[in-house]
């Protein structure tokens, strides 16, 4: 009995057990698939959450990862989003002439897509069995034709090219790039890295209808005065923002030549010349900077002629007064009367303000072909003729700086040719403060009274200021007849917000051109002085007119923008 | 009846799981195909507007200028060109400044 009740009990246990366990099985395989399917609901569930939740992708999108990404290389674009350089796709067609079944349906197709191609000599090529380019950067419309002959001969070959819509008109800035996609000369070379590693377009500060305005005058009047060279420059004095950089002669990027000629050099960034008398606006600013003068501080019995050294200086006019005042020493361009503020700032403080406003030294800019300053030992004789703009050299880029300072009320900038993000970082102020306004004034009685040597830009409407520069040009350590004439504009003189240098490479009299005197005074026929009051300010002004109203409507635009 | 319960709940996950699959697969079809378009338009818009700087430049619109009329282009005077405001249906005429006023 008590075995049975064991054996029941165990049975009973065993069959107990056993119910259990299949229970706990079946429930865990229940669980499994519940938990299996959990994971994959689950998975599929944050993936549409997911994709309903993702923002769109507004990303520029790479044209070319089709093709290929070792041609790779951003846009550039003005400050208006025009292309100045772009990459595009193109294609080659090429002929295998093994793969040719019938040669004459081929050339017979052929010539009816492309009537104008030479067959005589296409059939030549055939002939010798060897895989020729038939037509490079074939259009889409007759790629597409070619392509429906279904002849599998016809091979073709995908590619990218490097344009410049703008041809001539950017060719300093921009540069160009070897056939290995390879930046040589200007903004190509400076941002090779940049430009290949981003698909971002860049965006300059330039402007292209400013830019070709400013070219064609140029060009026009090159033709006029027989200069060998010019270069023009539009800045922004208030954050350094070039509108328009150029320099003559110029070339076609498009047909990357290799050029060699030194008259192609950059005149703006590259070239450094003795600019003359434009330096004497910064002997009159950094006297008054130094509190040595006042505009209207006398100089009294300024001598016709003076020596430093063996070198004679002398007055270019012969009727300059002997007692001036500082400011008339400005506005008449007194050599003599500059040498001697120049004097009273002394050697080391006038090479020190001409570092401080840029003019001297080296210079931090967007491309890489920026002349190598040498730093010029001050002595006596260097303070006087750098006073009136002799034996010291600079680029006209330099130069711009400079005046921006003098015309901005004293604040430091950086020429720039890449337009940065707005910052909000703080404006240096390098001049003491009134100084920029003095100068300013005395630049404006230049071009607007009789006095002053730049009366043919004074355009009705715009203020202009400025100061003349005409520099004979050493050649073989002596000067020559040949000369540069500069002039440096800055307006409006109530608000300066340009700085606008036009500089001509020996100009020549023109004996022909009609010169229209402003402000209703008559007309002269013929150049009276190859000076820059008869050249480069007469194209300054006469480019004014035309970029005026232009740049006055765009400043409203970005204002209402 | 618990057994009942968990065969409903994986009958629902099975059926919801397979919806909520082909949802996500058509969305990205049309994800895929929208950006397949996009590609292209983008594409066809560069070409466009690269055309279209090229026959806008200052250069080419003297070109045409000179083909298809016979009037000469004459620069106007910064003092011709006026600010037309309008407030309150009332316009207000003023200079145009080369400053920022």
């Amino acid at each position: 009995m008590n075995s049975r009740i064991i054996s029941e009990n165990n049975k009973n246990d065993f069959s107990s057990k056993k119910i259990k366990s299949n229970t706990s099985v079946q429930f865990n395989r229940i669980a499994f698939i519940f938990f299996f399917f959990f994971v994959i609901y689950l998975i599929y569930t944050i993936h549409l959450i997911h994709l309903g939740l993702r923002k769109s992708n507004n990303k520029p999108i790479n044209n070319f990862n089709s093709i290929s990404t070792k041609f790779q290389r951003a846009d550039i674009i003005d400050v208006n989003g025009n292309y100045l350089a772009k990459t595009v796709s193109s294609i080659d067609v090429g002929i295998k002439p093994v793969d040719i079944i019938d040669k004459k349906k081929l050339i017979l197709s052929l010539k009816y897509i492309f009537p104008n191609k030479d067959f005589v000599e296409i059939e030549k090529r055939i002939e010798k069995n060897k895989f020729f380019k038939f037509e490079r950067r074939i259009s889409p419309d007759n790629y597409e034709k070619i392509m429906k002959l279904g002849d599998k001969s016809i091979v073709s070959e995908e590619n990218v090219i490097r344009l410049y819509p703008q041809k001539n008109l950017f060719s300093h800035i921009i540069g160009q790039i070897d056939d290995g996609n390879r930046g040589i000369s200007g903004l190509e070379k400076s941002l090779n890295q940049r430009l290949k590693d981003s698909n971002d377009p860049i965006r300059l500060t330039v402007d292209k209808e400013i830019q070709f305005l400013i070219r064609s005058e140029l060009v026009r009047y090159q033709e006029i005065f027989k200069n060998k060279g010019a270069a023009a420059l539009l800045m922004n004095v208030n954050n350094g923002d070039i509108i328009s950089l150029l320099s003559l002669p110029d070339f076609d990027p498009n047909l990357r030549q290799n050029i060699t000629d030194v008259n192609y050099i950059n005149k703006v960034t590259k070239g450094t010349y003795e600019l003359g008398s434009v330096f004497k606006s910064f002997t009159y600013a950094a006297a008054l900077n130094e509190d040595l003068i006042k505009p209207e501080t006398e100089f009294l019995d300024l001598p016709k002629t003076i020596y430093c050294g063996r070198f004679p200086i002398s007055e270019y006019d012969e009727k300059m007064p002997s007692d001036l005042t500082a400011e008339k020493i400005l506005i008449r361009s007194g050599n003599i009367g500059s040498v001697r503020i120049a004097e009273k700032i002394g050697p080391k403080k006038f090479k020190l303000f001409l570092e401080k406003i840029g003019v001297l030294g080296q210079i931090n800019f967007d491309i890489e072909e920026i002349a190598l300053q040498k730093n010029l030992e001050f002595d006596r004789c260097r303070l006087e003729t750098a006073a009136y703009g002799h034996g010291i050299t600079t680029t006209i880029l330099q130069l711009a700086k400079g005046y921006s300072i003098l015309s901005n009320g004293g604040f430091d900038i950086e020429p720039k040719l890449i337009k940065r993000k707005k910052n909000n970082e703080k404006k240096i102020q390098i001049l003491n403060v009134g100084v920029s306004e003095k100068v300013v004034s005395a630049l404006r009685k230049i071009v607007n009274t009789e006095e002053g040597t730049a009366n043919l830009a004074d355009v009705n409407g715009y203020e202009i200021a400025g100061k003349t520069g005409t520099a004979q040009q050493p050649i073989g350590g002596e000067y020559s007849s040949a000369k540069i004439n500069t002039f440096v504009s800055v307006f409006p003189s109530s608000k300066p917000e340009y700085v606008f240098i036009v500089m001509l490479e020996t100009p020549k009299i023109a004996s022909d051109y009609v010169y229209t005197l402003r402000n209703n005074k008559g007309t002269i026929k013929g150049t009276p002085r190859n000076t820059a009051g008869w050249t480069a300010v007469e194209v300054a002004g006469k480019t004014i007119e035309k970029i005026g109203p232009i740049l006055a409507t765009k400043s409203l635009e970005v204002e209402e923008k | 009846m618990k057994r009942f319960i968990l065969t409903l709940i994986i009958f629902f996950l099975i059926l919801s799981t397979s919806l909520i699959k082909n949802t996500t697969k058509k969305i990205e079809d049309e994800i895929y195909n929208i950006k397949e378009n996009l590609r292209s338009l983008n594409s066809q818009l560069e070409e466009v507007f690269f055309e279209y700087i090229y026959l806008s430049s200052s250069e080419k619109l003297l070109e045409f200028q000179l083909l298809y009329f016979e009037d000469q282009l004459i620069p106007k005077d910064i003092s011709e060109i006026k600010l037309i405001t309008t407030k309150h249906d009332a316009n207000t005429i003023e200079d145009l400044n080369i400053t920022k006023n």
